[in-house]
């Protein structure tokens, strides 16, 4: 879990210890690490679907009609209430990453709620 | 080399079997923790070098979510007070026999270059993303074309679909070369305090996501350098800093 800096940057900087979502962990060793030669590997079942899942990227015209909203959206006259602003920003940011994160734990969701089970009982 | 180590040796030599990673002969001993497929670590020792890994018993074996954080924290675990040369996850070798001849024995020497070069170091991830509406605003307010598609686009509503593909095709290609300027910019000030550098490639809005091998007697001039750069950023880029961790990044050889 990110922790939030102590300090003066605060929100601008987060520092973990150690990855906590599927997708962080994934990214430390999944294509990362010694990788020994074929020929004396023996096959995992489950590698290749992981190694999709991470890959997931989104098509171009999507991206773009995405960015499009979001300049659409911009109020560029700073002298709005500030409350109405901050309604109106935010979402599809968070909404794309979403939908990644979301596939990468859609094969292995059983697993999560495992996983918090183990946390809890650690506690 | 202390006994329990020795306790802990692999004796079968028909199953097969799953390497977290290699270090020197007698550094660790086995972490006492539940390795991948729910079974123990162990070491298997060869000249010089040892290899932390567990006997699977049902083959093949089945990656399941928890064998993922039993991988990273085995890596950990031995991390804290030694070096280890981490495998990607899923390396299994046909026997504890294949490990000590096609690992150990074959790769000996890179392994103990490996070794050295990753003593006293860990590996720092970042990851620079951009707070997209500020950044989206400079991108409006520096590029006039952009700023009159965005005029067209928002009178044409809902009618203004292609308008808004021409919009969202400029701001993208806008915000990349953007990115790129501050990829480097950023990369640059974080790799002065470390000793190497791997980047992934990213798509805004995340500007750089990267591994950074850092000495552990630089940890605080480079955690210093991350503080101070994501002042100066601020409010465009925010910062994620993951780590100390085991550089699973750096421990590529020649050749793989």
């Amino acid at each position: 879990m990110a922790i939030a800096t102590r300090g003066t940057s605060s929100n601008y900087l987060q520092r973990a210890p150690s990855p906590s979502g599927l997708a962080e962990v994934l990214d430390v060793i999944l294509d990362k690490g010694l990788v020994i030669d074929a020929y004396v590997r023996v096959s995992v079942i489950g590698i290749e679907v992981l190694t999709i899942d991470a890959r997931i990227v989104i098509a171009s015209v999507d991206t773009y009609l995405r960015f499009a909203e979001a300049v659409n959206r911009l109020d560029l006259t700073q002298t709005e209430v500030a409350g109405l602003q901050e309604l109106r920003n935010g979402g599809s940011e968070r909404k794309t990453k979403g939908m990644i994160e979301g596939a990468k734990d859609a094969f292995t969701g059983d697993d999560d709620k495992e996983k918090e089970k183990e946390k809890s009982k650690s506690r | 080399m202390s006994s329990k180590a020795e306790d802990a040796q692999l004796t079968r030599s028909d199953a097969p079997v799953y390497v977290y990673g290699v270090v020197r002969s007698g550094a660790v001993k086995a972490p006492n923790a539940e390795g991948v497929a729910q079974r123990p670590v162990s070491t298997i020792d060869g000249d010089g070098l040892a290899a932390l890994a567990t006997e699977l018993i049902s083959q093949p074996f089945r990656v399941r979510r928890r064998d993922l954080d039993r991988h990273l924290q085995v890596l950990e675990a031995v991390f804290e007070d030694s070096t280890i040369v981490p495998c990607a996850f899923g390396t299994v070798l046909q026997s504890a026999e294949s490990v000590k001849t096609d690992l150990l024995a074959a790769r000996r020497d890179e392994l103990l270059a490996l070794l050295d070069r990753l003593e006293d170091r860990v590996q720092l991830n970042i990851k620079a993303t951009y707070d997209e509406d500020t950044v989206l605003r400079e991108v409006v307010e520096s590029d006039a074309e952009i700023a009159r598609l965005r005029g067209e686009s928002r009178a044409l509503g809902q009618a203004g679909h292609l308008a808004n593909i021409r919009l969202g095709e400029l701001v993208t290609t806008a915000l990349t070369a953007r990115a790129g300027a501050d990829r480097q910019r950023i990369g640059d000030r974080l790799a002065e305090h470390a000793d190497d550098v791997v980047a992934d490639e990213t798509t805004v809005p995340v500007v750089l996501k990267a591994s950074f091998l850092v000495a552990r007697d630089r940890l605080k001039s480079f955690d210093s350098a991350l503080e101070a750069l994501a002042t100066d950023e601020a409010p465009r880029v925010m910062f994620e800093s993951i780590g100390p961790l085991p550089p699973t990044a750096f421990a590529a050889l020649e050749g793989a």
